[in-house]
């Protein structure tokens, strides 16, 4: 197994029955300007190490959760579900 | 030829000069391949490679050797076209053999819109003067012998792409044959020397710093993967790159029954059979971001999964051993090779995903030329990094290992 990750709902689960969605990054007002919707698009900060990132759990509860995990170990030091 | 079993010490290993004219982060093939270039053609000499590992220890070194053309877009299709012409004419060019087999390439279609897909690749090669046509069972039959094309596989193989100039490269010799070059132009190829920043004053890169000390800089490239990101950030470039670990295998020795490169983007997997007889096996990127070069079980199986269904008879072959590279992918499956407007002597050669090693010559000789010019060669120009701001991307989806 590559990795487990501990869902909120449904507990730890393999790293396969989630979707990986990328960064968490702060959406920018609709209208600010085009810079900020580029950067906010394209611009990754890739980090190595720890980062927070959003996963769906498409194989369990289909909700969208936050994780912290280092991108260098694949250790999930923290999931939660985003505040409503 | 006694001589050719005496020793013979490929590069040179020494201290780090106070300044250089050119720096190049990175030393692996696409690094050495620009430091090459910049020597042969341009006469800049004054050039040092740094690398934190030793040499052809990232993905020059982790890839699956494969070299082609037969991309899709009007963008990538002429670019990978003169790297694989470049890489013709390398083991003369350099003296040095690197076992360069042009057996062939085919990419499978196992669905109707695959085929479609293929039908649009074949047509823009064509056109492009590359070699490249659709073939159909009775040809692929004829080929790979060996390939179940029975309708037992839940995707049975309708079609394939064939490139005949397409084929397999013994990758450390491009390493080893490109730095004896930039050894014999006195080039400085520095291992086990980390960059760990860089000093940035008004909008030009001063100095690098390293685990060996500070080096002045003329110029600095970034001819990193798996770092590129990491590496910009010294410079204070954020990139579009998002890193994901590929995996391969390679299994035990066989008889040669494979003369041909087999892919499949429909089963996520690509298989070859090398000189020793041992099948090199990919996979898909891993579906995460990540910086781990672990193998991971469930790719494993997926990619004996695969094979099997291409090569059944294959059921109980031994896997001897299983890697990983970090591949830097870009949202358009392009690379990122030009200036950025901020930071005007930092060249960026990265954001090369699973196509890095098939195009280094072609890239090190534009880097080069866009460095000893300040002109950016046509074939690289759609690789800009502006391209973002400007909402011109490649989309070249015929990149390998990835299939969304």
């Amino acid at each position: 197994m590559s990795f487990l990750l501990r869902c909120p709902h449904c507990g730890d689960r393999s790293v396969y029955e989630f979707r990986f969605g990328g960064e968490v990054k702060q959406r920018p007002a609709p209208d600010a300007p085009e810079a900020a919707w580029v950067d906010y698009t394209y611009t990754k900060a890739n980090v190595a190490g720890v980062q927070k990132e959003w996963w769906y759990h498409r194989s369990g509860c289909r909700q969208w959760m936050i994780a912290a995990r280092n991108t260098i170990t694949n250790e999930v030091l923290e999931t939660l579900f985003p505040e409503r | 030829m006694l001589r050719l079993f005496k020793k013979e010490r490929m590069w040179r290993t020494g201290d780090l000069k106070p300044r250089y004219d050119v720096v190049i982060v990175g030393a692996g093939v696409h690094g050495l391949a620009t430091a090459y270039y910049l020597g042969s053609r341009h006469g800049i000499r004054s050039v040092a490679l740094l690398e934190k590992g030793y040499l052809g220890s990232g993905n020059s070194g982790r890839n699956t050797a494969i070299i082609r053309s037969n991309y899709r877009t009007p963008e990538g299709i002429p670019f990978y076209q003169a790297s694989v012409k470049l890489y013709e004419e390398l083991s003369r060019e350099l003296g040095w053999n690197m076992l360069f087999s042009q057996c062939g390439h085919l990419t499978l279609a196992h669905t109707d819109s695959a085929v479609n897909g293929l039908r649009v690749r074949a047509e823009n090669n064509q056109v492009l003067g590359v070699d490249s046509r659709m073939i159909f069972r009775d040809e692929i039959r004829r080929l790979v012998p060996a390939m179940d094309l029975s309708n037992r596989p839940r995707f049975p193989v309708l079609a394939a792409l064939y490139h005949p100039p397409g084929g397999i490269i013994r990758h450390d010799a491009v390493v080893w044959g490109y730095a004896r070059a930039c050894d014999r132009m006195d080039i400085d190829i520095h291992t086990f020397t980390e960059v760990t920043g860089m000093r940035v004053e008004k909008g030009k890169v001063r100095s690098v710093l390293t685990n060996r000390g500070e080096v002045a800089a003329g110029s600095v490239v970034n001819a990193t993967a798996g770092w590129a990101s990491i590496v910009s950030k010294m410079a204070r470039l954020p990139l579009q790159i998002v890193s994901h670990p590929l995996q391969a295998c390679v299994t035990e020795p066989l008889k040669p029954f494979l003369d041909k490169v087999i892919v499949s983007a429909t089963l996520h997997v690509y298989v070859n059979q090398t000189d020793k007889g041992e099948l090199v096996i990919g996979a898909e990127i891993d579906p995460y971001q990540s910086y781990s070069m672990k193998g991971t079980l469930p790719t494993l199986e997926q990619m004996a999964t695969y094979t099997l269904e291409l090569f059944p008879q294959l059921h109980g072959l031994r896997v001897l051993r299983q890697w990983a590279g970090v591949c830097d992918m870009t949202p358009d499956f392009a690379p990122i090779i030009g200036v950025a407007p901020e930071v005007e002597n930092f060249y960026m050669d990265v954001g090369w995903g699973t196509y890095g090693f098939k195009t280094a010559p072609i890239a090190g000789k534009c880097v080069a030329e866009l460095i000893a010019t300040g002109k950016t060669p046509n074939l690289i120009a759609p690789f800009s990094p502006a391209r973002f701001t400007t909402g011109q991307l490649v989309g070249e989806k015929a990149a390998a290992a990835v299939s969304t």
